[in-house]
């Protein structure tokens, strides 16, 4: 029997794993990969690190060369290759070669389309001038650094405040840059919540990185040579010798589209559970397919390689015909990101997304210790936790500090998989010693403040109503001790040490509304049961203390 | 001169600032104090004091996880 043709268009996560799992799966497939690039299998969210120099040669991010493809797997990699038209009823692909122009026809038993996601580019004035670049291929970052190389850029405009244009403007401050992020919606990195972004921002401000959110920007203006000289920032101009467009990015579809393959809802392919497109033997995966959100089995679209390598794994082994079938139910969009010091991640829904999903959200905020308090290293975490009130599942976290987040968002992200709730979050039996974790982990106290608060032993305010309330007459009391309100406090708030509680309480008015706050909201819970047995009735907790606030403290 | 050494390490709520307010308050201008915490966000704190308090601060290092702070009373 002939061996049966596997044409991948596409060459960089999802498509050589589906490529190298096809292979392995059955040695008799014969793989063909296509891909435009000169480059394939490299470590595309490397390219921001490359950048600043944390790497410093192109050829740590390479994993593998096309050549090693031959010789390791016996798969034919043809780079600077651009596929034009699929037809489906011959089972074709018709290419072209980039560099002669020479077109070929590739005969497919089954293909996979990996074609990837592609910069937006916002439709403004002077986006074409020099210097204005994305950082989305091994070649746009090659081409930044020879930049670097050849003139000193004094500073910088990021477009775009989401995780690459953040990790960006980081890596771009490690090499001297003045840098300034400008970001259209509220808040940066969009998909979290604005509480934890608030704080993301007051950080990244503190390392002298400029930040402009709910910021449109309107075009760009050239200098003497035709490049790129300011940035034209709502009503204001910014003085920039590079800009960095990272808006987000949009699925490659266009070839899938025009032989009439399904496009979804999210503008990806729409796909499976086993990654088939919605014509038979065409698989799409990576960047360019949708996907099934775990929680709400909504179609959503999370172009990320950890999902792009799950799915090219998953359509390698269905298309190899071997009887193991494989399928992915759906993905939680988990994600994290380190900047500078900071660490921030998110699994799930967030609060805003379980609100429009209809669901009875409750949260807490809640810092901890990554690990015991006493053992040299540790660092403080802020989890947010999003349930379900009904269920009392948990639907979704965001977890940022200096500390270990990685380890939390990932027991959540597997807790959340396996339907957890609260109840049972609080309970898991997670491991301890004081180099690793503290005796109730982070995890387990936030799930615990949640138990708490869906018993109704306390109320507690994000410190995004914090303002709001304080303006409509609110009392902010600081619970802390007189020395911890001295070296930093919230503005406008009054000092009343918990030791004191009970012999100042007169001091307060009982006709307010009082907030209540101390460090992280332990001191300020215990505040919180006195007053209530003193008969206070208007009083609330300030959730996350002062280590969660993410505004100006003085 | 005097040159006091404070260990604060292991302290948390309310924290190695209320003990290196009570020290302050005993010794004498001149006099050096050298503090240990483990609480990392004491390297805040410390620059934050000092600035209200008009303490000078000789040095803020850390090494293996433990925060060392010199300081000059004023």
């Amino acid at each position: 029997m002939e061996s049966e043709n596997v044409v991948i268009i596409g060459g960089v996560a999802a498509g050589t794993k589906a490529a190298a799992k096809a292979r392995r799966e059955n040695p008799d497939l014969k793989v063909t990969v296509l891909t435009r690039e000169s480059y394939v299998s490299y470590a595309g969210c490397g390219l921001p690190y490359y950048i600043g120099d944390v790497i410093k040669e192109e050829k740590e991010l390479v994993v593998k060369k096309p050549k090693d493809f031959l010789i390791d797997y016996d798969i034919e990699v043809i780079t600077g290759i651009e596929a034009l038209k699929i037809a489906p009823e011959e089972k074709t692909v018709t290419a072209k070669y980039l560099s002669d122009g020479a077109v070929r026809e590739f005969k497919y038993d089954k293909l996979v389309l990996a074609t990837g996601a592609s910069p937006f580019i916002p439709p403004v004035k002077g986006k074409e001038l020099g210097n204005i670049v994305t950082v989305r291929t091994l070649t746009e970052a090659f081409a930044i650094k020879k930049l670097f190389r050849e003139r000193k850029i004094k500073k910088a405009v990021v477009v775009g405040g989401g995780m690459i244009g953040l990790e960006v403007a980081e890596n771009l401050v490690h090499t001297g840059i003045k840098t300034t992020v400008v970001e259209l919606a509220p808040h940066i990195l969009p998909p979290f919540d604005q509480d934890a972004a608030r704080y993301v921002e007051k950080y990244l401000k503190e390392k002298g990185v400029e930040i402009l959110t709910g910021a449109a920007v309107k075009g760009f203006e050239a200098n003497s040579r035709g490049e790129v000289g300011a940035v034209l920032v709502e009503d204001s101009r910014l003085e920039a010798d590079l800009a960095v467009l990272s808006v987000g990015v949009r699925p490659n579809v266009e070839l899938a589209r025009e032989c009439g393959i399904q496009i979804g809802p999210t503008g990806a392919i729409a796909v499976n559970s086993k990654m088939e497109a919605s014509i038979s033997n065409i698989y799409a995966v990576g960047d360019c397919a949708e996907n099934t959100n775990l929680i709400t089995g909504r179609t959503v679209w999370y172009p990320m390689g950890s999902t792009a390598n799950k799915t090219g794994r998953v359509a390698g082994i269905n298309l190899s015909g071997t009887q193991t079938k494989d399928r992915i139910n759906g993905v939680l969009g988990t994600s994290i990101i380190k900047l500078f010091d900071l660490n921030a991640a998110k699994t799930g829904l967030s609060e805003r997304e379980a609100k429009s999903a209809g669901y009875d959200v409750v949260t807490a905020l809640v810092p901890a210790p990554d690990r015991a308090h006493y053992y040299p290293g540790s660092r403080d975490i802020i989890t947010k936790l999003i349930a379900d009130r009904n269920s009392r599942r948990v639907l979704g976290g965001q977890i940022f500090g200096e500390g270990v987040v990685d380890k939390p968002i990932d027991i959540l992200a597997t807790a959340i998989t396996f339907g957890a709730t609260v109840d049972q979050l609080a309970k898991l039996d997670l491991a301890y010693s004081p180099p690793f974790s503290t005796a109730m982990s982070s995890t387990i106290v936030s799930a615990n403040v949640m138990l708490n608060k869906l018993a109704g032993k306390f109320v507690g305010i994000s410190p995004l109503d914090l303002k709001e309330k304080m303006e409509k007459g609110a009392v902010l009391v600081d619970v802390r001790s007189t020395e911890e309100y001295f070296v930093r406090s919230i503005p406008g708030s009054i000092n009343i040490p918990l030791r004191e509680l009970a012999s100042r309480a007169g001091e307060i008015d009982r006709n307010s509304e009082i907030i209540l706050y101390c460090r992280v909201g332990l001191r300020s819970y215990m505040a919180f049961l006195k007053l209530k047995r003193m008969g206070f009735e208007k009083i609330s907790m300030l959730e996350g203390g002062i280590i969660a606030y993410p505004f100006a403290t003085e | 001169m005097a040159e006091i050494k404070i260990n604060a390490r292991g302290l948390q709520c309310p924290g190695p600032i209320v003990q290196l307010f009570k020290e302050a308050k005993t010794c004498a201008c001149g006099d050096i104090l050298c503090i240990e915490v483990t609480d990392h966000g004491f390297k805040k704190d410390i620059a934050s004091w000092c600035k209200k308090t008009n303490n000078i601060l000789l040095s803020l290092d850390e090494e293996n996880g433990v925060v060392k702070a010199r300081i000059k009373k004023a």
